[in-house]
Formats: structure tokens, C-alpha cells, sequence
């Protein structure tokens, strides 16, 4: 295991410090974000469609209760077996009960960031249980016993010389370092766990009330395996993830991918409704879905309500100027406790879902430009509650009286012409005996600019 | 707590703050295509896919053949649906084809053909032209290994089964939704590694589309 770095201002600076991560994060993002532009201007109409996302995931976060009832019908219809699990601990008991149940000692996985949010894995593996990651970037961190650095991209963090070690490692033989080399061994060291595997453990992008459906998206082909091939399949999501239509869940699909990597569709979009059909010569014969709340339902209602309309498409990620320094690694607590959402919605939701106290920083870790807000295809005013964060903080007492009592004054001066004036006097003449690397204070301010020569 | 308990529990949670909204009325596509099949080759293409367009199904079969001999397969799996029925071995020498109505009530036989199948050969119940994707079912006559197992998908699917993109495509589709379907837009891929591009990850390496029509080639309706 990594060493634990404490809190965001700490584990940001070791970031920085570290060129081959900047380079990587910069080059990824950079990528994700000139393919999200083209993919976004290349739908007409696309401002609408986000207009019409926002109102659909709006009204479904309003009523969540309805439409997973709904859900839950419609699955049972389809033979499913739907679970809901008030926490992490509940989720956890609830899983490995199935698992147990069915006498599995090989689980495969497909990436969730779910199920990374109930440390699901570790709880596994306690049991006696081995869980393997199947997202080839997913398999990569976990072979180094890393957490995921970015949403959709886990390993970005890593070069193919690393990845090569850590090959090597687990096989005990020699990988050489060729991505194509790489993939190719993968591929055949997975093919063999996904077709021993007894259980299945995937997430959900979506869940299609009207049919009770679950979607399932990705690139390469592991969640096709992992709800195709074991025994049994179990869904890990979250309660917001909701669709309560396929015209709802087709407008989902346009987005996601799209404002994810770029792409029209990801390669494969599963639809999983139910086990096998009596006629079906494959497929799991039973399939579970586990609905995880884990403090979804505490912010209904209330102004961080908004924030469950993510779908966690990345999006913000990309194009936030903390996060493509930061990296996905630094958005942890002050106990060290890793965040498995990062960048902009990682610093609304970790605090709001896993504890303010612990999570302090990260709201801090933003430069409130706006840009997240402006990708974002459901329009969730990310800015607002970071903002709404640092006034709850700062009300529960969790800034530094210094802190809080110079920034009191700086808004005071701020806020005040003549103030203003005196400090920026002041401050022409402190900067001089100053050895920071800031831009000079401006002779005459822009009032007094305004004032003699404007108009 | 019983687990009814607990149920009724966790919806009270909910329901406590629930604030009936109506859902917004159903997106209606914008999007047109003079040329569906150009569109289609083109996301297909994009992603490395391979799409042909050929007159009749005679020809069609014709040109899996020639797909075959290329990849130099040897083993072929293939699903028991139109318009697969028609297709005759005889016209293909030196290939052991495994047809699923062959294995009924053997799902491990089944299993252990299609993982070490060359290709898999399937039919699409639809094809959208905007992203390129290839639409197939589990059911009767259908496995979903066929599609998945082998390093080989090879489609072979009418011209009148084009839609123009996911919203289309989900206005006209009507019944039960089985209990598998896959959205396919292109060979499996990767980019985990240094954001480079590596196609052929877990799913199929290759992905062949083999669209035929008894008219108009365009695939206009």
C-alpha cells in the first residue's frame, strides 16, 4: 500500500513535484478534452439536449423514491433480485452474502466506482474471496495496490514501463514494456479468470425503471464478460442513477459518452434486464441488483441536492486546472483516507458523503472558474456548492481561527472603497521589500482610473 | 429489523423529501442522413471497424467467405437466426462451422466452441447510422458468446434494418426487452496504457459488417 498522505494541500504538492505525472495527466486530459469538443459541436442541437438532460435528472432526483419503486417491479418482473442497501457496511453484508451463498471463491469485476466507494474489494478478499479487476487500467492499480487516479482513466498516472513490472510480477514471468505486448498478455491472463469466475460484480451506469434494466458501458469488453459468462451477476449502484424511461435513457446515452471520452457511444452498451431466458443458451442465471444510498438520501432536498444528477462522466475532471496538476490521487482526507471521486465532483460529493471534518480541503482545491459547470452535461452548478461548502465550514468551525479572521478582514477591505485605498497604498510600498513572484500592485487603482479618465 | 423493515426504512428516507416533478417529454431526433450507410462506415471507420455494402445475400455470403479465407479461420461459431439459416456450408471448404442449434441444452459444449471459435458470425436486429453501432440480441437461436468469445465478430445484416441513431432506434422498438442487449460501435479497444490507442482488449480484435440490400444500395428507405 501507497503511504498514506494526509490531506489535499499535502498529497498536491507531492503531485506537482512529480513531472512524469504532470505530463500524463496534462496529455490525457488535454485528449479527453479536444475529443469531447469535436464529439459535443458534432450533435445539432446538443445546448438542447443538455436542457432537456438537466430537466429529466431534476425531476428524477425530486421523486427518486417513485421511480426505484418502479424499478424494483420491473426487475422482479424480469427475474431479477433488487437489494437495498442503506450504507457501505449494508451494501457490503448484502454482496457477500450472494457470494457466499454461492459458494464463489473467484469474483471478476468490471470498473465501479461504486463499489470502490464501499471498499468492496478489501472486504472481499477478507473473506477469503479473491475479486479481480477486469478494466485493464483498474487491473493495473490494483496490481499495484493503488487506488484509481481518474474516473474513467484508473492508471493514468502510470508509465507502460511500470505497467510491465507489475505484469511481470503477477505472472512471474517477463512482460516486456510494447503496449500491444501488454494488452495481448492481459487479455489472455483475464480471459482465463473471466471464464472461471463464478460471480460477476459490476456497477451501472443507468438504471431503466420502466423495463428495470441495468446499462452498462464500456471500451473493452469486460463488462460484456464479467455479466455474460460467471453464474451469477450482481449490479452495484447508486440510487440517483435512476432513468425512469428508455426515451430518458437513450437522452443519457447521447451524453455520456460524448462528455466522457469523446466518443458518439462507447464500443459496447449493454442492456442487462433480468437472468437468461428459458431458451437462452447463455448468461447468468441470476442477477442482483444492489442499490447503494450511503448518505445519497441525506442530501435530498437540501442546496446540495443538485449534485445528484452526476453521472459521472469525467467531464470535470478534464477540464479542471486543480485537478490536471493534481492529479485523482491527491483528493484524499486529512487522515489520508483516498477519495474514490476526484476533481470537481469529488470535491462536492466526498464531503457531503463521507464527512466534512475529514474532507475540509478539497472544497478549497478549486478556483471556482466555472469551467466545470460549463462541461458538465446535466449543468450542475458545481461552483455553487463548493462555495456552499466553504461558508459550511467555516460555520462548523473547521477553519483556523487565523485563517477565518484574515479572510474576514480581506472581505471587509474588499468591500470598502476607502479601505481598499489605504491597503493598496500599503501595499505598493510592502511589495517592494516582498521577494514573491507577483504581479506589481497598479499605480493608481481602477476606481481613480475610471474616475479621472473613463467615461 | 426484518427486512421489510429495512426496506420500508430506506424508502421512507426517500420519500420524506419526494417532490412529484413531471419527467420532460421525449426527445425527438433532429438528426438526417442523405447517406446512411457513408455515416455508418464512417463512425465505424473511425474506430477501426470494417463495413461492406453488397447487393443480395448471395453476395453477402460471398464476401464472409472471402473474410474467412483472409483471418484464415478455420473454426467458426455462428447463431441460429435469419439470415444465417440460408447459409450453406458446402460453399466453404476446409471450415468447421459450430452452429448453436447444434448445441442445445449444452451450454458448457457451447462455451468451450465459441472461446475457441476464429469468428463468430451473428446477424444485428438493427443498425445505427450516426455512431456506426451494430445492435444485437440474446434469445431463441441467439448466444451472446458468439459476439463476444471469438477474435472475429462478423455482422451480417439486411440494409432495411437502419435507423438513424438511438433515439430513432428506441421510438420504433416495441415488446419485452430480452434478457441481453448489446449495443456494439466497434471492435473492442483500450487506451488505459499512456492513452494509447490498443484495439482488441477483451472483446473481439476485428469487427466486420457485412450490410446487404436487394435495391437500393444507399440504404435509403
Amino acid at each position: 500500500m501507497n503511504p498514506r498522505r494526509p490531506g489535499f494541500r499535502q498529497s498536491a504538492r507531492i503531485a506537482l513535484e512529480d513531472v512524469r505525472l504532470s505530463t500524463a495527466l496534462e496529455s490525457a486530459t488535454g485528449r479527453f478534452r479536444s475529443a469531447r469538443e469535436t464529439a459535443i459541436a458534432e450533435f445539432p442541437g446538443v445546448e438542447d439536449l443538455r436542457d432537456h438532460f438537466k430537466h429529466i435528472r431534476e425531476a428524477t432526483v425530486k421523486d427518486l423514491g417513485r421511480h426505484l419503486r418502479i424499478f424494483e417491479e420491473s426487475a422482479s418482473a424480469a427475474g431479477a433480485q433488487v437489494h437495498f442497501a442503506e450504507d457501505a457496511a449494508a451494501a457490503r453484508e448484502v454482496i457477500l452474502d450472494i457470494v457466499r451463498k454461492n459458494g464463489v471463491k473467484l469474483v471478476t469485476k468490471s470498473k465501479s466506482m461504486a463499489t470502490e466507494e464501499i471498499r468492496l474489494n478489501h472486504a472481499l478478499e477478507d473473506a477469503g474471496i479473491r475479486a479481480v479487476e477486469t478494466d485493464l487500467g483498474e487491473w493495473i492499480v490494483q496490481l499495484a495496490e493503488e487506488p484509481p487516479s481518474h474516473i474513467i482513466a484508473p492508471a493514468i498516472h502510470k508509465t507502460k514501463e511500470q505497467v510491465a513490472e507489475l505484469f511481470s510480477a503477477e505472472s512471474g514471468s517477463g512482460v516486456a514494456s510494447e503496449i500491444s505486448e501488454l494488452t495481448t498478455h492481459a487479455r489472455l491472463r483475464l480471459r482465463e479468470l473471466f471464464l472461471s469466475a463464478g460471480v460477476g460484480i459490476s456497477g451501472g451506469n443507468i438504471a431503466v425503471a420502466e423495463t428495470g434494466s441495468v446499462v452498462l458501458v464500456t471500451n473493452e469488453g469486460n463488462g460484456r464478460m464479467v455479466t455474460s459468462l460467471p453464474r451469477v451477476h450482481i449490479a452495484l449502484i447508486g440510487i440517483e442513477k435512476v432513468a425512469p424511461t428508455w426515451h430518458d435513457a437513450g437522452v443519457w446515452l447521447a451524453l455520456l459518452a460524448r462528455s466522457a471520452t469523446g466518443q458518439p457511444l462507447s464500443i459496447y452498451t449493454s442492456v442487462i434486464t433480468g437472468p437468461k431466458r428459458s431458451g437462452d443458451i447463455d448468461g447468468p442465471e441470476e442477477v442482483h441488483i444492489v442499490f447503494l444510498d450511503n448518505g445519497r438520501s441525506r442530501l435530498l432536498n437540501t442546496q446540495y441536492e443538485e449534485i445528484l444528477q452526476c453521472i459521472r462522466c469525467g467531464a470535470c475532471l478534464n477540464i479542471c486546472p486543480v485537478y490536471r496538476v493534481s492529479g485523482g490521487h491527491a483528493y484524499c482526507g486529512e487522515d489520508g483516507e483516498q477519495s474514490p471521486y476526484s476533481g470537481p465532483i469529488g470535491a462536492v460529493v466526498a464531503p457531503l458523503l463521507f464527512g466534512l471534518d475529514n474532507f475540509k480541503a478539497l472544497p478549497q482545491a478549486s478556483t471556482l472558474c466555472g469551467a466545470c459547470r460549463d462541461v458538465c452535461p446535466a449543468r450542475i452548478d458545481l461552483p455553487r456548492m463548493l462555495l456552499a461548502l466553504r461558508m459550511d465550514s467555516v460555520e462548523a468551525g473547521l477553519v483556523k481561527p487565523l485563517e477565518a479572521a484574515l479572510e474576514r478582514t480581506t472581505a471587509r477591505v474588499f468591500s470598502n472603497e476607502q479601505l481598499f485605498e489605504i491597503a493598496a497604498r500599503f501595499g505598493r510600498i510592502g511589495q517592494r521589500f516582498l521577494r514573491v513572484d507577483l504581479p506589481e500592485i497598479a499605480p493608481r487603482s481602477f476606481r481613480k482610473w475610471w474616475a479621472e479618465e473613463g467615461k | 429489523m426484518t427486512a421489510d423493515e429495512k426496506h420500508s426504512a430506506f424508502f421512507n428516507r426517500l420519500d420524506e423529501h419526494a417532490r412529484p416533478a413531471s419527467i420532460p417529454a421525449f426527445w425527438k431526433s433532429i438528426r438526417r442522413f442523405d447517406d446512411r450507410i457513408a455515416r455508418f462506415r464512417e463512425s465505424q471507420e473511425a474506430v477501426k471497424g470494417r463495413v461492406i455494402d453488397v447487393q443480395g445475400l448471395g453476395k453477402a455470403f460471398q464476401v464472409i467467405a472471402d473474410v474467412l479465407a483472409e483471418i484464415s479461420a478455420s473454426r467458426v461459431v455462428l447463431n441460429d437466426e435469419a439470415p444465417l439459416d440460408m447459409f450453406r456450408e458446402a460453399d466453404f471448404n476446409g471450415v468447421q462451422f459450430n452452429r448453436l442449434a447444434d448445441f442445445r441444452g449444452d451450454p458448457a459444449g457451447w462455451q468451450t466452441v465459441c472461446e475457441r471459435a476464429d469468428a463468430g458470425i451473428t446477424s444485428a436486429e438493427a443498425l445505427l447510422a450516426e455512431t456506426g453501432t451494430v445492435i444485437c440480441s440474446s434469445g431463441p437461436g441467439k448466444s451472446r458468446l458468439v459476439s463476444l468469445l471469438p477474435p472475429v465478430h462478423i455482422v451480417i445484416c439486411p440494409v432495411e434494418r437502419f435507423t438513424t441513431d438511438i433515439f430513432t432506434w428506441l421510438e420504433a422498438r416495441d415488446g419485452v426487452w430480452p434478457a441481453n442487449t448489446v449495443l456494439i460501435s466497434g471492435p473492442s479497444k483500450t487506451a488505459d496504457i499512456e492513452q494509447t490507442m490498443s484495439v482488441g482488449m477483451h472483446g473481439p480484435k476485428k469487427l466486420v459488417v457485412i450490410i446487404y440490400g436487394e435495391g437500393d444500395a444507399k440504404g435509403e428507405r
